[in-house]
């Protein structure tokens, strides 16, 4: 479903001199799998699943979504991949202040083209099913950690996209809500979707999924 | 939906109203000058303006000698002229500097026997009441200026030079020279010339000059037949009837104009102005607004938004929020203009016109502008990642 061959990203410091983050990472996710990516703080873990998400381009290297060649697509283009093929876990939730929850779950499905109203059933239904759906109207402000957390795991899952890319998912919740994205992931999979997980912690996925660890911009098995 | 987004909006649309309020406001005493600059040059194009040779009372544009009727009498004789109409045109307060003939407050009489010679005005435009007409006495039309700035409208009394008149009408603000006039009949204004003037009374008591009444008036508005070239007949009467100072309706346009260019250089400078300060306020609030969202945009393209589809909500969004913020500052630039022509027709003046194409003009520029700036700010945007758009945004 997801492979990604000789990734390689580097930024550049103040002083101008390159920062070399990834440095050929390959990595091949089959759908139904999950591989969580660990690693110390900077050693670019987040890098890692945002050239996978399209969220930036990578310096070097290929990527496939199914048989798909991504990595080399337009702007344009890029977006529509990543609304067809991915959603997003973010540790900082990365709502849409001005929108209430409801209509933050629907905006998977505004870009992709989807039919309103049956956007909108699936929307609630979700909301429903993690135990916010009487926080529809309300907004993120309103909103706790747990279930800012939930909506966007709402808005992450309603296109059912075939590649779920979750950094830190658990970052900033308590273990009740962290259990529930977790929850949430391991059955995506089960449902047949590829999920990436990035997180300082390997022991989240332990058991379901296989582990890797960045160390000096290569991905290694842990 | 929409007036939740407007709400969100809410200090930017306060912004863009400030900016199109100054922009409007500026633009309405630019406006202002134009009319009055625009105004007195379609009068004086509108007639042939004749005086009495010296240095005598009248003013404005017959501060002359007397015309007396003999003359008149050849004016009329004069191939080309179709009418020629009397006029007695007097300061309202002679203490008052002379050199200010367009802003000061004249009385004019009018020889209601001969219809209006001006092509342009063949009746001058009533508020309320009426206009003169003949064998009136003791009535007085007023300019809307006049009228506003002393708190009279038909009905009331007016004391010139002793004598009491009645309000008979008030004229539509014409935003020229007129509104600060006081219309009276052509006899009413020659007694109130010779109250004025001393040494006019010293002559007719004498009894050395044969005049009569019809032999008091400052000067003539000229008509001429149609097919007729003004200039040209100006010239004639300029050849043929001696003893007079005839002005060519051209030579009184560019003299008029020539007069004013400080005013026309003023409102260039104004306009000008009103359009960097307004605009610059206008496009950069709104750049601003959208810079804000910069998180947002990433978010949203992170969930699939193309180009494009951005592109479209941020124009959506502009319009609507440029359109409520140029409303609103129309809406607090007529208030303001409101609140100070209200002060300022305490002494007669007027600063503002709000023409309709002012506001429309107000309102399409700040819409374009602010389409323009969201514009920039968006194409800026996308040109980031989605990545480092949330970054930056966080």
């Amino acid at each position: 479903m997801l492979r990604a061959a000789g990734l390689a990203k580097a930024y550049r410091a103040p002083s101008g001199a390159p920062i070399r983050v990834l440095d050929g990472v390959d990595l091949a996710v089959k759908a139904g799998e999950v591989a969580a990516v660990t690693g110390a703080s900077g050693s670019g873990k987040s890098t890692l699943l945002n050239l996978l998400g399209l969220l930036e381009d990578a310096d070097g290297g290929e990527l496939w979504f199914g048989d798909e060649r991504v990595g080399g697509l337009g702007r344009s283009a890029k977006s529509r991949a990543r609304g067809r093929w991915v959603g997003f876990v973010f540790q900082a939730f990365l709502l849409v202040p001005s929108l209430t929850a409801l209509e933050n779950v629907l905006l998977a499905a505004r870009y992709v083209g989807r039919p309103a109203a049956e956007a909108r059933r699936r929307a609630l239904a979700l909301l429903d099913e993690l135990g916010v759906a009487d926080r529809r109207d309300h907004y993120p402000a309103q909103l706790s950690g747990g279930e800012q957390q939930r909506v966007a795991w709402c808005r992450a899952v309603l296109n059912d996209p075939p590649l779920l890319l979750a950094d830190e998912p658990t970052g900033n919740l308590d273990d009740a809500n962290g259990a529930v994205i977790l929850d949430g992931l391991r059955r995506r999979a089960q449902a047949g979707a590829a999920v990436v997980v990035a997180s300082h912690h390997p022991e989240v996925v332990a058991g379901w999924g296989a582990v890797y660890r960045l160390r000096g911009g290569r991905l290694e098995a842990a | 939906m929409l007036l939740r987004m407007l709400r969100g909006y809410a200090f930017t649309i306060a912004g863009i109203a400030i900016g199109v309020g100054g922009l409007v406001t500026l633009g309405a005493m630019s406006e202002r000058i134009v009319r009055f600059i625009e105004g007195g040059d379609r009068f004086v194009l509108g007639q042939i303006s004749v005086a009495g040779r010296g240095m005598g009372m009248g003013a404005g544009f017959t501060a002359g000698g007397l015309l007396p009727a003999a003359t008149l009498r050849a004016l009329a004789a004069v191939r080309g002229v179709a009418g020629v109409q009397p006029q007695v045109m007097l300061p309202l307060n002679p203490s008052v500097s002379q050199f200010m003939t367009l802003t000061q407050e004249l009385v004019l009489g009018l020889d209601l026997a001969v219809p209006m010679p001006n092509r342009h005005y063949r009746a001058l435009p009533v508020r309320a009441g009426r206009f003169l007409r003949e064998g009136d006495r003791r009535v007085a039309v007023l300019g809307a200026s006049f009228a506003a700035a002393r708190g009279l409208r038909p009905g009331s009394r007016l004391a010139l030079e002793g004598a009491s008149y009645e309000v008979v009408g008030v004229l539509e603000r014409m935003l020229t020279a007129p509104d600060r006039f006081v219309f009276v009949p052509i006899q009413d204004a020659r007694e109130q010339w010779v109250a004025k003037d001393r040494l006019l009374q010293t002559v007719l008591a004498s009894g050395a000059a044969a005049l009569t009444a019809a032999d008091l008036n400052t000067g003539a508005a000229v008509g001429w037949k149609d097919g007729e070239e003004p200039d040209a007949v100006a010239l004639r009467i300029r050849e043929r009837v001696p003893g007079v100072n005839v002005q060519l309706p051209s030579e009184l346009s560019g003299l008029l104009r020539s007069s004013t260019a400080f005013f026309s250089a003023l409102l260039v400078g104004i306009g000008a102005l009103a359009l960097v300060i307004g605009g610059l306020s206008l496009a950069n609030t709104m750049a601003a607004a959208v810079f804000e969202r910069i998180r947002d945009f990433g978010v949203k393209r992170a969930l699939g938004a193309t180009d494009l589809q951005l592109a479209r909500e941020v124009l959506a969004e502009s319009l609507a929020v440029t359109l409520a913020g140029g409303l609103g500052g129309v809406a607090l630039a007529l208030a303001l203009g409101a609140v100070l022509d209200g002060w300022a027709a305490r002494s007669g003046q007027e600063l503002f016109d709000f023409s309709p194409r002012l506001l429309a003009g107000a309102l399409v520029f700040s819409v374009l502008l602010g389409a323009a700036a969201a514009g920039y700010a968006t194409r800026r945007i996308v040109a980031l990642s989605p990545a480092e758009a949330i970054r930056r945004g966080a």
